[in-house]
């Protein structure tokens, strides 16, 4: 008999006799307690006064973690880092975040619940504990119940502690050895065990890539390729006409694009332009200008544009009586149809660019106008 | 105060009510009355049946451990017998209340394709096949105990183990034809599968928490010896498994109709979600789950009747909170909380105790004749 004994074990009849041992053996010894028995016995755990279980603290905190973490994710993803409007929703809709936080709550708790169980608190595995050497161990698992006296880094005083139990009521006693301490792992099985690592990985990678590249068409693989699709300037299937898409319904509108009925100039001066003449618009309207009236007209408006002496016709004069005594419907209409050699921007510039426009030609044509009581008095001086 | 002295106060608490429930009728109007009696009515139908469904899962999964409680719930469901009457004379509340039973309403397409289960004759069918069920029940679960009190013929067991899977079936169908036809109904265009779901998680929970008041209320007056904590904290644990249930229903239920949007189901939420319906919603999520979830979660705090006797109480009140949520608002007049509604809740409530009362009469505290008794008794957790 070795003289570090890890534990030495106490055999009782019945799990009653046991628990009665339990405080007599307890109040003479320092030592650890515990207890190997068949099946659980109620009140074990405070008789042997075990400390309560942290796994339920251990699964709240991480719970609430999880939890935290999920719903913060969420609203960073969707409310800050990338706003995706979802199923016409609002941008922070908290009623689809909380299905994926119950689940990361749920997720977290597991994972807390079983893994730190088994592995932080219990050690698993434990291949080689010294009990699982104990000659009393095939007992314990059919009919006996052993009460454990455990070395808890001080050596145990082995006669002591077996008189103590058998006082206690024991019926059997043994000492369960400490084992010698595991062989440290050696570089030849480390080597071994890479070379198994490696080996499986080059005969998957050797295996997928040939089963891929031989067998490319099987039929579970579903290409892409292979589905209803609609090809450029070809027929399609999905419509009896041979169109791809449903005509809309005969009279259907685009949203913001009202058809425009006025039938010629002269009558589109009784449209007036609804938009404001506010900073905003004439900012707006200067940007339109700029983009697509400015090549023409000149970028004051004044028919001296950049483009003169390459293209053929002569640009209006925004700026002349003719066009100044113009009412905005009627230079709106010519946005909206064009004249003479002037295109349609219809399709270009959206009814408010094109209001917007016709408030600014209004500035620039007094500011090509000006009078002296346009000019500030504090410029004057 | 002595037992008699307690009686007395109910009686004159329910005369009282009865007289404010009359008042209600003649002053505030005969919508008003009959709003609050479909609350209140289900109310107390809910504990009852919630009671009766605690009784039938025992025999259908063969418990134990709830023996010793079982009197307790098998009294309580005597509520649901109290509140048959009520619910014929409930009937009379269709004209005033249920639009679908006004003859215009059928030129609605929606209501005039539901005019087959929605009409007066089927609906009072209903209600009497539904309340017979119950009684048939009542008469073979809880009869049939109390007479075991007696004769102690454990034949009572078996027939009970016959008839609780039959039972399970009638419930489910039962408590679904309640949650449509008393709520759903109310408002006609409107619809949801899992409303019945949802109201079977309410009535358990109205019934656990009932039938933990009543256990706690024994158990301080020493009416129900060796009943342990640890048979408290199971019924704790039932009461916290349906607290998470109820919630994860209803909040599924809002889930899907906010996610599709379809029209003729989000308009019921909205209807309960604006003006001081929202605030109430947020109150009742709070009472609902987020308190009694949170105050329950330690180990603990399942096997401690202070605490658990204020979550049943809390229970119980957001129990009524939830049904005065989803029905009030058919009224479309905001929060209506005064006199009538106080009226009616003293004389149900009183109405119910002075049944209770009567109820304790009948048989032992405790299943006596039951060959199960014993074995429940030394449950341990």
């Amino acid at each position: 008999m070795s003289n570090q004994a890890f534990s030495v074990l106490g055999l009782f009849d019945n799990a009653q006799s046991l628990l009665d041992a339990i405080p007599s053996v307890k109040s003479k010894v320092s030592a650890r307690l515990d207890a190997y028995t068949p099946y659980p016995v109620h009140g074990m755990e405070d008789a042997l006064g075990l400390r309560k279980s942290p796994v339920g603290g251990m699964v709240f905190v991480m719970g609430l973690i999880g939890a935290i973490a999920a719903i913060a994710f969420e609203l960073w993803t969707e409310g800050v880092d990338y706003p995706l409007v979802t199923a016409g929703k609002p941008v922070l809709s908290w009623e689809a975040f909380i299905p994926i936080m119950f689940e990361v709550t749920v997720l977290f708790a597991c994972f807390t619940s079983g893994l730190g169980m088994l592995f932080l608190l219990n050690r698993l595995p434990l291949f080689r504990h010294p009990m699982l050497r104990s000659k009393s161990m095939p007992l314990i698992t059919k009919d006996k119940f052993a009460l454990a006296v455990e070395a808890d880094g001080q050596p145990l005083d082995v006669d002591a502690i077996t008189a103590l139990l058998r006082k206690a009521g024991a019926q059997a006693i043994e000492v369960v050895e400490q084992p010698a301490p595991p062989d440290p792992i050696s570089p030849s099985l480390l080597l071994k065990v890479a070379a198994v690592i490696g080996i499986s990985c080059l005969v998957a990678g050797y295996v997928t890539y040939w089963g891929v590249k031989l067998f490319p068409l099987s039929i579970p693989v579903v290409h892409m390729l292979d589905q209803p699709r609609v090809d450029p300037q070809r027929e399609s299937s999905f419509f009896k006409n041979g169109t791809a898409m449903r005509m809309p319904v005969a009279g259907t509108v685009a949203r913001g694009h009202l058809p425009f009925t006025v039938p010629s100039q002269e009558e589109a001066a009784a449209l007036a332009n609804p938009l404001p003449r506010t900073d905003d618009v004439l900012k707006k309207g200067r940007q339109a200008f700029a983009t697509y009236c400015s090549v023409c007209h000149g970028i004051l408006g004044n028919g001296v544009p950049t483009l003169t002496s390459v293209y053929g016709a002569k640009p209006a004069n925004l700026a002349s009586q003719q066009i100044r005594d113009y009412q905005d419907g009627k230079i709106y209409y010519v946005i909206m149809m064009g004249k003479n050699a002037m295109p349609s921007y219809a399709a270009d510039l959206s009814e408010d660019e094109r209001w917007s426009v016709v408030h600014y030609v209004r500035v620039l044509q007094r500011a090509l106008n000006a009078k002296d009581e346009d000019v500030r008095k504090e410029t004057l001086k | 105060m002595n037992e008699n002295g307690n009686t007395r106060m109910l009686g004159v608490a329910a005369a009282a009510g009865l007289a404010g429930v009359v008042a209600t009728g003649l002053v505030a109007g005969w919508e008003r009355f009959w709003i609050n009696w479909i609350v209140w009515f289900l109310f107390v139908l809910m504990v009852g049946l919630g009671c009766l469904f605690i009784v039938a899962l025992e025999h259908v999964v063969g418990a134990t451990w709830s023996v010793p409680l079982r009197r307790v719930p098998e009294r309580l469901s005597g509520l649901a017998l109290l509140m048959a009457p009520a619910a014929l004379l409930a009937l009379l509340s269709l004209p005033v209340l249920y639009p679908w039973t006004k003859p215009e309403s059928l030129k609605d397409p929606v209501i005039a394709g539901k005019a087959v289960w929605l009409n007066m004759p089927f609906f009072s069918a209903r209600v009497v096949a539904c309340v017979g069920l119950w009684i048939l029940a009542y008469r073979i679960f809880v009869s049939g105990s109390i007479r075991q009190d007696r004769d102690k013929d454990p034949r009572f067991n078996v027939r009970a183990r016959r008839f609780a899977p039959v039972f399970m079936i009638i419930f489910g169908i039962t408590i679904t034809v309640v949650a449509f036809d008393w709520i759903s109904s109310l408002e006609p265009l409107w619809y949801s599968d899992v409303l019945g779901i949802y109201i079977f998680a309410g009535t358990f929970l109205a019934g656990l928490a009932a039938t933990m008041l009543a256990v706690l209320y024994l158990m301080k007056r020493g009416r129900l010896p060796g009943v342990k904590p640890d048979h408290i904290y199971n019924l704790g644990g039932f009461l916290f498994a349906f607290i998470v249930f109820w919630s994860y229903i209803g909040f599924a239920q809002y889930m899907l109709m906010w996610y599709a949007n379809l029209p003729e189901e989000v308009f019921w939420y909205k209807a309960r979600l604006q003006g001081p319906w929202g605030p109430l919603i947020l109150l009742l999520a709070v009472l609902h789950f987020l308190v009694p979830f949170f105050v329950l979660i330690p180990r603990s705090a399942k096997s401690r009747p202070k605490r658990l006797f204020w979550v049943a109480v809390l229970m119980l009140v957001a129990h009524w909170l939830d049904l005065y949520w989803m029905i009030f608002p058919v009224l479309r007049q905001g929060l209506l909380f005064s006199w009538p509604e106080l009226s009616f809740g003293v004389f149900f409530i009183s109405a119910g105790l002075l049944w209770i009362r009567r109820a304790m009469t009948g048989g032992a505290d405790m299943p006596v004749g039951d060959p199960f008794l014993r074995e429940g008794l030394e449950f341990r957790l």
